[in-house]
């Protein structure tokens, strides 16, 4: 597992709202609007507690889902990728 | 009227252990759509997004070199950094017609606007930046 830790903004700098499976989400400081799908929210939620590895990222969100993949490591892996694109995570 | 339903509940009355199933998905899949700006802009927000210099994450202390780099605090030629992020309005005004912003002197501006240039993705700041590169 890579040893990056990754790092979200702080929840009162977005704003998030549920749409029926989907997340809508407005970055504040950019002015761009996201549409998430599960588990980008999820990832998000477990980062609030402070920046984190992929491996803990999954313990996280562990603790409160039942985690689903053929490759834990590879989808965390895929999914940060795409939240660090966003400009929504960043590596410390 | 209607047939009990079987409780979920389970014998014993115990609390349900089922527990919500996230799936991670495949790592070809995609889970974040961006609206870009030409669709989400509405009345300035991207003119009115944030750039923080320098990014906290990139190490808030750090001076920034005239040519936009990090360097430690104190280094000789290196300016501190700034108080406030810059408003996209401002930084789009310097970096187009070197309009320094209000309160930071021209040679330190220089300086702020070639870290600017060199934000990558994930960095604070980068969007903001990445959104007043593109066309309106």
């Amino acid at each position: 597992m890579a040893a990056f830790l990754y790092a979200a903004d702080p929840p009162e700098t977005i704003r998030m709202v549920d749409l029926e499976g989907l997340t809508l989400l407005y970055h504040r400081r950019s002015g761009l609007t996201h549409i998430l799908a599960p588990p980008a929210p999820q990832i998000l939620a477990a980062l609030a507690a402070g920046p984190a590895g992929a491996a803990e990222i999954i313990a996280r969100i562990g603790a409160v889902f039942e985690v689903e993949a053929d490759d834990p490591a590879a989808a965390i892996a895929a999914r940060l990728a795409e939240l660090e694109a966003a400009g929504l995570v960043w590596r410390t | 009227m209607s047939e009990p339903i079987d409780s979920e509940m389970g014998e014993a009355g115990g609390a349900p252990t089922r527990r919500l199933v996230l799936a991670l998905g495949a790592a070809a899949a995609s889970t974040v759509v961006t609206i870009r700006p030409a669709l989400a802009q509405t009345a300035g927000s991207v003119l009115n997004c944030e750039i923080p210099v320098p990014a906290p994450q990139a190490g808030a202390g750090n001076f920034i070199a005239a040519d936009g780099s990090l360097v430690p605090a104190g280094t000789a030629g290196a300016y501190p950094p700034l108080a406030r992020p810059l408003k996209g309005e401002e930084v789009k005004a310097m970096l187009n017609g070197g309009r320094v912003p209000a309160g930071v002197n021209a040679e330190a501006a220089q300086a702020y606007a070639n870290y600017i240039r060199r934000l990558q993705a994930g960095m604070s700041g980068f969007t903001c930046y990445a959104s007043l590169q593109m066309p309106r």
